[in-house]
């Protein structure tokens, strides 16, 4: 639909004036790790720093084993993703298309699970993984998010897309023979992109970001994961290190929203094909 | 049936039978440095009926609940309509908008720490057009919606997304005729548009409670639960009573409680879905 | 189907017995043989570690048939007491913990710590006595057992922006200290005006929020205002004296004399050259250098005279480990006069004998050594703990709630009257 000058003009005020809550943290907390570390706290408040300097980068790979620590976060994050797409799409391409005993029960049972908050159920799991002697190994923050409760949602969008998917493909493919297994990898997958997309930029940005589990489990620094090392940037007294702290956060961010500026395409793209509209 | 079963039993195991235990510990009171675990039966609910604190926190978890769910939904929405449109540079708006899903929850607190302090960056630029801006975080009446602000401005990308994948899954050629039909771009909005959308609502509705009443690093990092108790929500509180006082039984009750408002709240939306959402879900 | 429900009962049989060894604690015969012991403390600090470390290799070379390594595990869970809580609570005890001197009376009461008393004792050139009675009874029980040893007594002291102070035309502070005029309402006076003046935070509490609200009630003992009564059964905030001190604090919140509260965001530092006053302990000075001209003092009198507080941190034997006399042992041999004078490069010590200039200014290497005896050597013998009660960390929270609107320039009275009928009950016990 044309849109006369005037209306373009006043979208793209709307627009920008929308952004600045969105922007203005993020510039702010990378324009800071610029700073001295005293001038965070100058009063008024800036936003570009005064004195330019490097001081809080350095910081973040001296004072810790930053670039393993995003090593880190890289493999457990690429794992997760991985085998999230497939067991989920599994789940959901079973709950969609077969009819096994029990399916709704089994459905009311997912949701059910989905509502449970992690720090409630935190203990028990500890306990286990204690015993198990896996304490400050990553195992606990692999195989949590891959079989825990937060793969429900991504059980519910490849559900969802399979639900609205035409049945003809399938009883064709069945009527040659191909198996069920077959006709999962074979045609459903690969008409799954949408979902997949969906599902795998959701798993990695969780698995990436994560903080809570990767507290209870984590000692060494070594296996930190960067959600959580980000907060331990403290000095020999034990004081906040604070532009250091937002230079790893910063140093986390970009290179996650670099990607997401060429791949989002794909990425909304791909949900409007029948992913979500039911 | 094997096709389901490693998430579902994963799912079993990892999320239901913890919470069995959790339901177990709530009727214990266990001291875990002590190591003392006792069997108390519903003495922990029965303290809870008489805690002022933690119907405070309730009202706060729902208050928060309500809130979180109505800005983040009508924000999103609001976006995706913004950028349901062909203009140039759409895709760095859409960028701008997702880029706090992505920054880590703990960052983005600490740095909205900054910036609402009572001479931060937001007071700062409120006193540039003549206002003096309130104590943000330490005034009463307006720490949660702070708060709120914080953890919306942070999740509402998400949700623009998907609404706007949903946008663009609507046929344009019933648009179409409806503007030829007459219909006013609003009218269209309403009785072509929202319904078409509808599972989407419903799906991001159910998950935004979901978030909204499991909200804690910006409480902790923001306001300990404070003013008085405006900010003290249910995970927050459940977190003060396992850690500080040490109390492993009586904070499994306080999460027992919270996995059934949690629960409820899921089933009243998925159970009235009927009411406006027309196709299967 | 049946190998996958046996996989299901299996691991929930696992986590049944796991919970149920937490559950029950043991006390297992002593293990013969050397054995490997764990301390957990809250520092990852190198240089800490390191020292630790050398006691430790020292502690096994000589003792290796009972000890065959130490080893010193960070909890790396900025809330220290919840990330130890979190880690015992999952079947991991370690033998010996650093305690900070909040939990230390309820760890005492709930018989958390081992009593190390008759090994410490009976430690050759130990010499308990030593240890400052001041420090050390925090630590005791009425029989004379000993539960910790508070290796860091760390006072609170006023830092002193000299140069900010200066530019507002105010007055030396250092000149005013030990003189008659050295009281809180004349620094507050100063803040005040130096706020007016040049814009900057008059006297901030850095590790104060409203969370941590003992930073504020504790500096009530210079108008004669506890928190409770001496053996923490009966609530003292509506007091008189607590009122008024409150009172005097809200007025100078409002006067500008000290920054408006805003949640917990991070206060502004000293170190930024944009703070007056600081009440602070030694740590503070590690971020300091000589960008500005600043001084180390002690605390000022308050109506009720001069009343100086000291912080602690103790390391303990805890009841539930498995190797108790081992630790023990070690613990009188790392806190021994010669080790503690190793540990005292980095925290003020409770012994006697080390509390002189040389030894402490390693640990404060940014004080001069007249600061150094006015604001510690003369401030550790005669210092106050930071108030400390059984329950507190039962009711801490209920007296943030009940504490917050004076904050925010709320009624005093109604606030210290709502508190105490938040927690006598739980004071009463």
């Amino acid at each position: 639909m044309a849109q006369s000058t005037a209306t373009k003009i006043a979208l793209y005020v709307i627009l920008i004036a929308a952004s600045v809550p969105f922007l203005y943290p993020t510039l702010w907390m990378f324009f800071s790790s610029f700073k001295p570390a005293n001038e965070i706290f100058t009063q008024p408040p800036t936003l570009l720093p005064r004195e330019w300097t490097l001081d809080g980068f350095v910081q973040v790979f001296t004072a810790q084993p930053f670039v393993q620590q995003y090593g880190n976060s890289i493999y457990i994050a690429v794992i997760v993703t991985t085998a999230s797409i497939v067991l989920s799409a599994m789940a959901g391409y079973a709950f969609a298309r077969i009819e096994f005993p029990f399916r709704n029960a089994a459905f009311v049972v997912m949701l059910a699970a989905m509502m449970v908050p992690s720090e409630v159920t935190i203990i028990p799991i500890f306990t286990a993984v204690n015993s198990l002697g896996l304490n400050d190994t990553h195992w606990p923050l692999i195989i949590l998010p891959i079989f825990g409760p937060t793969a429900v949602v991504s059980v519910f969008i490849f559900r969802q897309h399979f639900l609205a998917f035409p049945k003809e493909f399938e009883e064709a493919a069945r009527l040659d023979g191909v198996s069920r297994v077959g006709i999962f990898f074979r045609i459903a997958m690969p008409l799954a992109r949408p979902a997949i997309a969906a599902v795998g930029i959701m798993a990695f940005l969780r698995s990436f970001n994560m903080y809570f589990e990767a507290l209870i489990f984590l000692r060494t620094p070594e296996n930190f994961t960067l959600g959580l090392a980000i907060t331990r940037y403290q000095d020999f007294y034990g004081e906040q290190m604070w532009t250091t702290q937002l230079g790893a956060a910063s140093l986390t961010v970009i290179p996650i929203l670099v990607v997401f500026l060429f791949a989002q395409k794909q990425f909304v793209q791909g949900l409007t094909q029948g992913g979500l509209k039911g | 049936m094997a096709f389901v079963a490693p998430q579902l039993l994963g799912v079993i195991i990892l999320g239901l039978v913890p919470f069995l235990f959790v339901i177990w510990y709530s009727l214990n009171e266990w001291r875990p440095l002590t190591g003392e675990m006792e069997f108390i039966g519903l003495a922990n609910y029965e303290q809870l009926s008489s805690d002022p604190t933690f119907y405070a926190s309730v009202a706060a978890s729902l208050l928060f609940g309500v809130a979180i769910l109505v800005f983040n939904l009508g924000i999103a929405l609001s976006l995706a309509v913004l950028l349901n449109q062909r203009l140039r540079g759409i895709t760095t708006f859409r960028t701008i908008f997702f880029s706090p899903v992505v920054v880590s929850v703990v960052a983005w607190s600490v740095t909205w720490g900054f910036l609402l302090a009572p001479n931060g960056g937001i007071n700062g630029f409120l006193k540039l057009v003549g206002i003096n801006g309130p104590n943000w975080l330490g005034d009463p009446s307006t720490a949660l919606i702070s708060v709120v602000a914080v953890q919306v401005f942070k999740g509402v990308g998400m949700n623009m997304v998907l609404f706007l994948a949903a946008l663009q899954s609507v046929p344009e050629e019933m648009l179409e005729a409806a503007q030829l039909d007459g219909a006013s771009r609003w009218r269209s909005f309403r009785s072509i548009t929202v319904p078409m959308i509808a599972p989407t609502i419903l799906l991001t509705s159910i998950l935004t409670t979901i978030g909204s009443l499991e909200v804690f690093a910006p409480v902790q990092l923001l306001t300990g639960g404070g003013p008085g108790d405006s900010t003290n929500v249910l995970p927050f509180l459940l977190f003060r009573t396992a850690f500080v006082s040490q109390q492993f039984g009586y904070a499994s009750a306080i999460g027992v409680v919270l996995f059934a408002i949690i629960l409820g709240l899921t089933l009243l939306q998925w159970f009235t879905r009927r009411r406006w959402v027309h196709d299967e879900v | 189907m049946r190998a996958l429900r046996t996989k299901v009962a299996v691991f929930a049989l696992t986590g049944v017995i796991a919970a149920s060894l937490t559950a029950c604690s043991g006390g297992n015969a002593a293990q013969s043989g050397p054995v490997d012991l764990t301390m957990a403390l809250w520092s990852s600090n190198e240089a800490h570690l390191a020292l630790l470390n050398q006691i430790g290799d020292a502690y096994v070379a000589e003792h290796g048939d009972e000890v065959s390594s130490i080893t010193f595990e960070p909890v790396t869970n900025p809330d220290y007491i919840a990330g130890l809580t979190t880690q015992i609570a999952g079947g991991d005890v370690p033998d010996l913990a650093w305690i900070p001197e909040a939990s230390g009376p309820e760890f005492v009461k709930e018989g958390i710590l081992y009593d190390v008393s008759t090994v410490l004792e009976s430690a050759d050139g130990y010499e308990v006595d030593d240890i400052l009675p001041a420090a050390l009874t925090p630590w005791q029980d009425d029989d004379g057992s000993i539960f910790g040893y508070p290796f860091s007594n760390s006072p609170f002291a006023l830092y002193v922006n000299n140069d900010l102070v200066a530019a507002a035309g105010q007055p030396d502070v250092a000149a005013l200290s030990g003189t008659p005029d050295y009281t809180w309402q004349t620094v507050t006076d100063i803040a005040a005006a130096t706020n007016a003046a040049t814009g900057a935070a008059g006297l901030n509490i850095p590790t104060f929020t409203p969370t941590n609200w003992s930073t504020v009630t504790m500096l009530g003992t210079a108008w004669g205002a506890e928190p409770w009564s001496e053996d923490g059964t009966s609530c003292g905030f509506d007091s008189p004296e607590m009122v008024d001190y409150l009172t005097w604090y809200q007025d100078q919140i409002t006067r500008g004399a000290i920054p408006a509260v805003a949640g917990n965001a991070a206060p502004a530092a000293f170190a930024s050259g944009d703070v007056a006053f600081s009440i602070a302990q030694l740590s503070q000075s590690g971020s300091l250098d000589d960008t500005f001209d600043w001084t180390f003092l002690p605390l000022p009198s308050g109506p009720e005279g001069y009343h100086p507080i000291v912080g602690q941190a103790a390391v303990s034997v805890l009841e539930r480990s498995e190797n108790k006399d081992q630790a023990a042992g070690f613990l009188a041999y790392l806190t021994n006069p010669d080790n503690a004078a190793l540990l005292a490069q980095f925290f003020p010590p409770p012994r006697e004998s080390l509390l002189n200039v040389e030894t402490l200014s390693q640990a404060a290497p940014k004080l001069s050594p007249e600061e150094i005896q006015a604001a510690i050597i003369d401030v550790v013998p005669v210092a106050d703990v930071k108030a400390q009660n059984p329950a507190l960390s039962q009711f801490t929270d209920k007296v943030r709630a009940a504490l917050d609107p004076v904050w925010s320039g709320g009624d005093v009275v109604e606030a210290t009257t709502t508190v105490c009928e938040q927690i006598s009950p739980i004071l009463e016990g």
